[in-house]
């Protein structure tokens, strides 16, 4: 039964959100710090189902303790550190330091909004790297935040690692819908289709692989992916075949599909930024709070950060 | 030439007749579908008639101009609100599975416990008893050895923690939370919060004035082997099976401990590390080197465990490995490639020199049923195939469990029948006999004036903890 059901966040743990900042720069945060765990997972050639568990042990550990008590950079690196200790494909602190400083480095560069092009040679070409060097020093710093990152994790999530994915399930109910058979060239699309609903749904900062178990969470790619690509789907109410409710799926199938929305939004609000930090935030709010200019207060945060980073 | 060729694809009779019959069976179901429509449109105007009486009940009844609703409900379009109920009716019972879901928080502090007495020290942390000073319970508390500080919370005490949380069987002992120290800013003191049993086997069997009897011994192989079986089932390879390993409660449960080797496993089986299991129960395969292993290495443990219950000795006390493969060989036989095709190829193999059979013939075939005379033939067949030099002759825990073994004489004893021990974890000493004498012949003692209300007031003189005999069935 473990391998089909997830603890859940409890209705407190969800309303007790930070209350200090603003429900949308929480959204903000979880949502660049997500992306750049998946960015640094496929950097770092873990297999998705790593990054995938890391990122929803991600968003656990922030319904505990606070978003700002750690930078967003360093708390992603220590979920992906913790992840792949505990899988079969372990990497070592060395490469995932090297992996977060290049990502931080150029803004622009892997995190842009066409990945595709950074592959490629004239993307790098672009790139000083200089920027993404991590003398020993640096390393050592970083890697002591990261490891005691990783014990509070831990012990705000009680030790409790393990995360069931929707991924596997999603497969196994395209079987059984018989779609390989009957849909002719377009089963594989389906199918690709619903694995990218479910990765896009790892990445919303309406937590919805913290509230729903991966068997809706399954249902609701499928049904996504199924109007996308025009396959027919049974007449009858088939997702309850798989244990989800009308009304549980149409919740899903809003929140998985609200998320294009949410990135044209967070791209106008903090622009081309691959990545933000808590200075930002922190920037961000004074000017939402109608400050607009930066102040003493904040200039001594980003003093301190700088010491803590150095 | 009136008529056309006639085409092989026109209509003729037979079609004709066909073609009547498909659009009787049109009508019908045209007919059935209008049947319905006008049941449903009745039931429609019954129940539309029927909420128009009703409201016009409550409309007067209440007499008030205020009560706008029932009004408000009689101008909704009949069809949609008189049709919902009954097709909801057809429906609705679909049982949809509804998964646990146990939410995370923050651990306790260690401080909420309070320690009794250290038990031992174990390969990866130290155990001891301890209360739960919140909850009232007796626990064992195993904490964590934090070595290698550049690499975090160290791999092997995550992987156990894993794998203890995956598992809920009566024979695998328990994990019921993880405790951390009462400084949170650093998380370096890691506690695992077990259940608490008397013994570990290891120790019972050193202190135990006699082997168990066949009957016990099988008690505790079937819960061994049901323990294992369940880890197997769930993918899950233990890789640290021994008898201090193995604890005893004081009701005769046996427990499997000590997950801090374990991990998961796959078929076919990813590379692994071959230094695992302490070197007595090592499996021949693990000591010639191979790194595609299975299920198998536990179940060689679990045959040097029956051993060791039969004789209360270790069965294999080697040395280094080296010894240890050469006390294997002597005691289950030399391997040729009839028994076991292929171990010529494992890495450690390709040195080995071992005896030509044709020597000394006494030496290549299994000595294990002259090492135990009193074990039955079926119990000298399990015990050998459990220590079968080929990994893949070895039986699986489920086959250990259906043996027949098992269901001859003696049964195994039942857990409630079990004798019981003094606990050198519980700190309980052996309690000395000072039961007094029979009386004597003679004339009966009368008892003359005595006061009892000092009965209850002499709790100090009771023996402290103790309370268990021992007993021999």
């Amino acid at each position: 039964m473990s391998h089909l059901s997830n603890p859940l966040a409890t209705a407190d743990q969800l309303y007790q959100r930070s209350n200090a900042l603003p429900i949308e720069i929480q959204d903000s945060i979880r949502f660049y710090t997500a992306r750049l765990t998946q960015a640094a997972g496929i950097l770092l050639r873990l297999p998705q189902d790593i990054t995938a568990q890391a990122n929803v042990l991600l968003f656990r550990y922030w319904v505990v303790d606070d978003l700002m008590a750690h930078e967003f950079s360093d708390v992603s690196a220590a979920t992906i550190y913790l992840t792949a200790k505990i899988s079969a494909e372990p990497r070592s602190l060395r490469s995932i330091t090297n992996v977060y400083a290049y990502l931080l480095s150029s803004p622009s560069l892997s995190l842009s909004k066409n990945p595709g092009s950074s592959s490629d040679g004239d993307g790098n070409a672009k790139v000083d790297p200089e920027s993404y060097y991590l003398s020993e020093g640096t390393y050592i710093t970083t890697r002591n935040r990261i490891l005691n990152i990783e014990g509070q994790i831990l012990n705000a999530l009680g030790f409790v690692t393990h995360v069931a994915l929707p991924h596997p399930l999603a497969i196994t109910y395209l079987q059984t819908l018989d779609v390989f058979a009957n849909a002719n060239g377009k089963a594989k699309e389906l199918a690709r289709r619903t694995v990218e609903w479910l990765n896009t749904a790892l990445l919303s900062p309406q937590m919805l692989y913290l509230t729903h178990q991966p068997a809706s969470l399954a249902t609701a790619a499928i049904y996504l992916a199924a109007r996308e690509t025009g396959v027919k789907m049974p007449d009858v109410e088939w997702w309850e075949v798989f244990d989800c409710e009308r009304e549980e799926l149409g919740f899903l199938v809003v929140g998985m599909g609200s998320l294009g929305g949410l990135v044209e939004r967070e791209g106008k609000r903090w622009g081309e930024r691959g990545m933000i930090s808590r200075l930002g935030v922190r920037e961000e709010v004074k000017y939402l709070n109608g400050g607009g200019v930066v102040d003493e207060e904040v200039e001594t945060a980003r003093l301190m950060d700088e010491k803590v980073g150095a | 030439m009136s008529t056309k060729p006639k085409s092989r694809w026109a209509d003729d009779d037979e079609d004709a007749a066909l073609d009547a019959q498909r659009k009787a069976e049109k009508e019908a179901k045209k007919r059935a579908k209008a049947e319905k429509q006008r049941i449903a449109e009745e039931a429609a105007a019954a129940q539309q008639l029927k909420q128009q009486q009703q409201a016009q009940q409550e409309f007067e009844s209440h007499h008030s101009p205020l009560s706008s609703r029932p009004s408000k409900r009689r101008k909704l379009s009949p069809p949609v609100e008189a049709e919902r109920p009954e097709i909801q009716d057809d429906l609705l019972p679909a049982k949809l599975l509804r998964f646990p879901a146990p939410a995370w928080k923050k651990c306790r502090s260690v401080e909420d416990f309070e320690k009794l007495n250290d038990i031992e020290e174990g390969a990866y942390g130290w155990v001891s008893r301890a209360k739960d000073t919140v909850m009232g319970k007796v626990v064992a508390l195993k904490r964590l050895k934090m070595d290698n500080a550049n690499d975090g919370v160290p791999v092997t005490g995550l992987r156990e923690i894993q794998t203890l949380r995956a598992c809920s069987h009566p024979n695998i002992v328990a994990l019921q939370e993880v405790v951390v120290g009462e400084d949170t800013s650093k998380i370096e003191n890691i506690f695992l919060v077990l259940d608490f049993l008397e013994h570990d086997l290891k120790t019972l069997l050193e202190t135990m004035p006699e082997p168990f009897l066949t009957s016990e011994v099988k008690t505790l192989l079937l819960q061994l082997t049901s323990g294992v079986a369940y880890l197997h089932s769930n993918f899950i390879l233990h890789r640290d099976l021994k008898t201090s390993n193995l604890l005893l409660s004081n009701r005769g449960v046996l427990k499997i401990a000590d997950f801090g080797m374990a991990r998961y496993y796959s078929t076919p089986s990813p590379r692994l590390t071959t230094l695992v299991v302490t070197l007595w129960y090592r499996s021949p395969e693990l000591l010639l080197g191979t790194e595609t292993y299975g299920p198998s290495v536990d179940i060689w443990s679990l045959g040097c465990i029956f051993g060791e219950l039969l004789s209360s000795t270790p069965l294999l006390q080697g040395t280094n490995e080296v010894s240890q493969l050469s006390l294997i060989f002597s005691l289950c036989g030399i391997p040729s490639e009839k028994t076991w095709p292929s171990f010529r190829r494992l890495p450690n193999a390709r040195s080995l020199k071992l005896p030509s059979t044709a020597q000394s013939p006494a030496s290549h075939g299994s000595v294990i049923r002259a090492k135990f005379p009193f074990l039955t033939s079926t119990g000298a067949a399990l015990l050998t195939s459990c220590l079968a030099l080929n990994p893949a002759s070895r039986p699986t825990a489920q086959e250990v469990l259906d043996h027949e073994f098992f269901k001859e004489d003696p049964k195994p004893k039942s857990t409630a029948m079990f004798p019981t021990f003094p606990s050198k974890a519980g700190m309980e000493k052996r309690r000395r006999g000072r039961t007094p004498e029979a009386p004597g012949r003679g004339k009966a003692r009368e008892l003359g004036e005595v006061d009892f209300s000092g009965v209850f007031g002499g709790e100090r003189s009771e023996e402290r903890g103790g309370g268990f005999a021992l007993k021999l069935i």
